[in-house]
């Protein structure tokens, strides 16, 4: 069988594009328009969601059989928040300038519909390994709509990519201008529309 | 077992080991965090005398280097003398001198102060002439992101750089901020002491603006020396 037809594959590939958390199923948004002022701060917002989406994934796909149905909710979301609160403390101790910019979004990922609603539909019902690339994929597909959008607003607002200058000074000498639209939340509703757009229109969703 | 027993069980287990691993966590990073909060606190000292610029990015070794080299960490007594200690500790006020060529350039005053919904945690530099605002920064605060939280931005700290803290007459009046952008009918008199405000968080700059008065009001006999030109001794560590 070819690689591109395992179901292992398909459970990372398909939240990448065809599930797309943000641009299809519409979750998310409110720390996607947040982050995406700068590159550096997506990147690492969509590893830290990454990384607690795969291994609440894991966790709860391990626990399936033995979590009461009465409480698998509050048991999820214990799992959710400790890996929330692990990884706010390693960026804490490692990216100390980044995470003060996070400021409450890295918090914030415990209510992140993505990670409650993969757990819920997917975690609970498959085998660990396929959750954990279900987990992944998500997780990549997130982290590929901000980096898109952090990439257009970065450049565009203040004419930088991951801090350093990349419109050259000529440029604003002979009359360009940054966007200062761009630094404003309203531009990232704007660019996840029009990604929505291509996407949709490229795919043939209707 | 029946299923109420069995599920109390799965919560108090599932709880006792998240607890577990968040406590490993805390702890075992524990060390690296406060090292990091410490070296921010010098970068945000650093800052509101001008010596770093906000953006640039500078290795924590850097950081303990400048601040090694320009900043002496020193107290205040009651009645305004800086001293190497805290000789009545409850009564005496931390204070930060900007040292450049072996003299006093600015002060800096550590910023404690309420805001709308926690602490608020900066510092205001102070130059020699005991009025003009060298800079101000927040390094810590629980404001609202976007809203209140705006006062850890460039933009708003950058306002305070040249203000007064006294008005024409010699009087304390400390840097108001205003409700919303100062409109262009501000009298011009008066325009040494306000700054821009934040609109949408009106609130948190009425907090900070009495929190800066009353902060400077602490340090007023300190200031007094350096108005009057009183050379402040410092002698070489």
């Amino acid at each position: 069988m070819k690689l591109t037809k395992t179901k292992h594959f398909r459970a990372f590939s398909v939240p990448l594009l065809q599930e797309n958390p943000i641009s299809i199923q519409m979750l998310g948004i409110c720390s996607a328009l947040a982050v995406t002022v700068q590159l550096k701060t997506a990147i690492v917002m969509s590893l830290s969601l990454t990384f607690v989406l795969s291994f609440s994934n894991l966790t709860i796909s391990l626990l399936r059989h033995v979590i009461p149905r009465n409480i698998r909710m509050i048991v999820e979301l214990s799992v959710i928040a400790s890996l929330v609160i692990i990884a706010d403390e390693v960026l804490r101790a490692f990216l100390y300038d980044i995470s003060k910019q996070l400021s409450v979004f890295v918090g914030l990922i415990i209510t992140n519909c993505i990670v409650m609603g993969r757990a819920e539909t997917y975690a609970l019902g498959n085998p660990p390994g396929l959750s954990f690339l279900d987990g992944l994929g998500n997780g990549a597909g997130y982290g590929s709509v901000l980096i898109s959008v952090a990439f257009i607003r970065e450049l565009l607002g203040s004419g930088k990519l991951l801090g350093y200058q990349v419109i050259p000074n000529l440029a604003y000498k002979l009359g360009y201008e940054d966007m200062g639209f761009m630094l404003l939340a309203p531009a990232a509703f704007i660019i996840i529309g029009l990604l929505v757009w291509l996407q949709n229109t490229l795919t043939g969703n209707k | 077992m029946s299923s109420y027993a069995k599920s109390i069980l799965f919560a108090l287990i599932t709880a006792v080991i998240c607890s577990l691993l968040l406590t490993a966590g805390a702890a075992g990073l524990k060390q690296r965090q406060l090292e990091n909060i410490e070296v921010d606190k010098k970068k945000n000292i650093l800052r509101a005398v001008g010596l770093l610029e906000s953006s640039a990015a500078v290795s924590k070794e850097k950081i303990q280097e400048i601040y090694k080299q320009s900043i002496r960490s020193l107290w205040v007594s009651p009645d305004g003398q800086i001293m190497d200690a805290a000789t009545v500790p409850e009564k005496s006020l931390p204070i930060y001198l900007y040292v450049k060529d072996q003299q006093v350039a600015a002060y800096i005053l550590p910023i404690n102060t309420r805001g709308l919904w926690g602490k608020i945690f900066g510092y205001l530099a102070i130059e020699r002439d005991g009025s003009t605002v060298a800079g101000f920064t927040v390094y810590k605060h629980s404001e609202t992101p976007g809203l209140g939280g705006e006062i850890e931005k460039d933009w708003f700290q950058k306002n305070f750089e040249g203000k007064q803290i006294l008005d024409r007459m010699g009087n304390l009046v400390s840097v108001s901020i205003a409700k919303g952008y100062l409109p262009d009918s501000f009298p011009q008199d008066k325009l040494p002491n306000y700054v821009d405000g934040i609109s949408g968080a009106t609130l948190t700059g009425k907090f900070l603006t009495a929190g800066l008065k009353e902060v400077l009001l602490e340090y007023e006999p300190v200031s007094i020396q350096f108005r009057s030109q009183q050379t402040i001794q410092i002698e070489e560590p």
